[in-house]
């Protein structure tokens, strides 16, 4: 096959889908199983309002706070609540710290299981056949595609979301940031450290442009 | 069975759907146990995943009692029972191939165990 | 079931890519698939348990070679069938009346 040809066929089969999709959507509404004013406010709380950001502000709290992070890690489900952070896909959190001596990694190798009132939806790389495969058998391989060498010595715990436990990591708070506020901190708190592939970025990084997803 | 309303939409998110369940189930293992997970291979839905099966871990943790998805997605009940986090290492899991220094924590229930 | 969602330890499946400004979602059916998804979920005909279970029927190399939310399409598109509250006829009809009125511009 050419690749107009699967560039046409891909085309078609998404077509498909859509049709399908709208489908099922103009029949549910029809007969009243679905309102589809709630579809419209489902999309947005988690297009829009729903994030990272939730979940950067409860790792800043615990850098900036060691009484909430010692709560944070004994009831994450709790000490998220008081952030007011909670509900669907993290009714059971689980915070997990990264220390010079462990890094943590979340997945999820049957489905997607992820931490939406602290992430938000997860990334399709977390959802896809290569990350959930790979990480569980090769997980500094992994790190490294993301760009994290670990020492040798740190210990690699990869936890694999089989129940309905929810987990965090909150990564290593970075170097030269001993004056920071919390909002300040917060900006240095991406979605890929706190799903474990990545460090926080540092103040270097920040200068240079990177940004917190 | 009910429509689910635009108006109620951010209550339901917020009030999420707990698979804990309130129920003074026993037991049958605590942190520090040597577990084996079971060599099963149900047709029908099942949280362990292949990976893990037949190889031996210990606990870390009790979560509690929660809903049995095993059974719960086939209609038969919660069947409520203990989770556990079970901590497997790499060298378990992968051979003599595996690292040395990482591990793979799975969140298993009791009837997915058996002692080591 | 030892079914094709069942991934860990597996090999051959490459790099993981990522995408760059990842958006939420991909396109419009994503959206409404996803919302859809939850809305039924709601409803109560099912648990959650049971929608994972619906996803993982999709046959083994039909699950490896399509997206994410093609997933969650086949397991609704199931659930809803199975608990009789659409039919395939049904679902296959009112695809043919859309096709229809998009291929003559109507919307």
């Amino acid at each position: 096959m050419t690749a107009r040809e699967h560039e046409h066929e891909h085309g078609s089969h998404l077509a498909e889908v859509d049709l399908r999709v709208r489908a099922l959507e103009s029949l549910l509404v029809e007969k009243g199983l679905v309102d589809p004013a709630a579809l419209d406010v489902l999309i947005d709380t988690y297009e829009h309002k729903v994030g990272p950001r939730n979940g950067a502000r409860v790792v800043a709290r615990a850098w900036s706070d060691p009484a909430y992070r010692a709560r944070l890690l004994d009831d994450a489900t709790g000490a998220i609540a008081e952030l007011g952070y909670g509900g669907r896909q993290g009714e059971h959190m689980m915070a997990v710290e990264n220390t010079p001596e462990v890094h943590n990694v979340v997945v999820c190798t049957l489905c997607s299981c992820y931490p939406w009132p602290v992430l938000g939806l997860p990334p399709a790389w977390y959802k896809s056949a290569p990350y959930r495969s790979r990480v569980v058998i090769d997980p500094r391989g992994v790190l490294a595609e993301f760009g994290l060498v670990l020492p040798e010595e740190t210990e690699v715990r990869v936890w694999d979301s089989t129940a309905e436990l929810r987990y965090l990591v909150v990564p290593q708070r970075p170097p030269g940031t001993e004056s920071w506020s919390e909002a300040e901190l917060a900006q240095l708190v991406t979605r890929d450290s706190m799903i474990g592939v990545t460090r926080a970025l540092s103040p270097a990084d920040l200068h240079a442009g990177s940004e917190a997803t | 069975m009910a429509r689910l309303e635009a108006r109620r939409v951010e209550a339901v998110l917020r009030k999420g759907s707990s698979a804990r369940v309130d129920a003074a189930v026993p037991a049958r293992f605590r942190a520090g146990d040597r577990v084996c997970a079971r060599n099963i291979h149900p047709a029908g839905h099942t949280r362990l995943p292949r990976y893990a099966r037949g190889r031996q871990g210990t606990i870390t943790q009790d979560h509690g009692v929660f809903i049995f998805p095993d059974a719960h997605a086939h209609g038969a009940g919660a069947r409520p029972q203990h989770c556990y986090s079970v901590r497997f290492s790499a060298r378990e899991l992968w051979g003599p191939q595996g690292d040395t220094r990482s591990a793979v924590y799975i969140d298993l229930w009791d009837d997915h165990l058996e002692p080591a | 079931m030892n079914g094709a969602h069942d991934l860990g330890g597996m090999h051959g499946f490459g790099p993981v890519e990522r995408e760059r400004d990842e958006p939420v979602f991909h396109a419009d059916w994503e959206r409404r698939c996803f919302a859809l998804t939850l809305a039924m979920g709601a409803y109560g005909a099912w648990n959650l348990d049971a929608t994972r279970y619906a996803r993982e029927t999709m046959p083994a190399g039909e699950y490896l070679t399509t997206g994410y939310y093609e997933h969650w399409l086949h397991g609704l598109q199931r659930q809803l069938i199975e608990q009789g509250l659409l039919t395939r006829e049904e679902i296959e009809a009112r695809m043919a009346r859309l096709r229809g009125e998009s291929d003559h511009g109507a919307t």
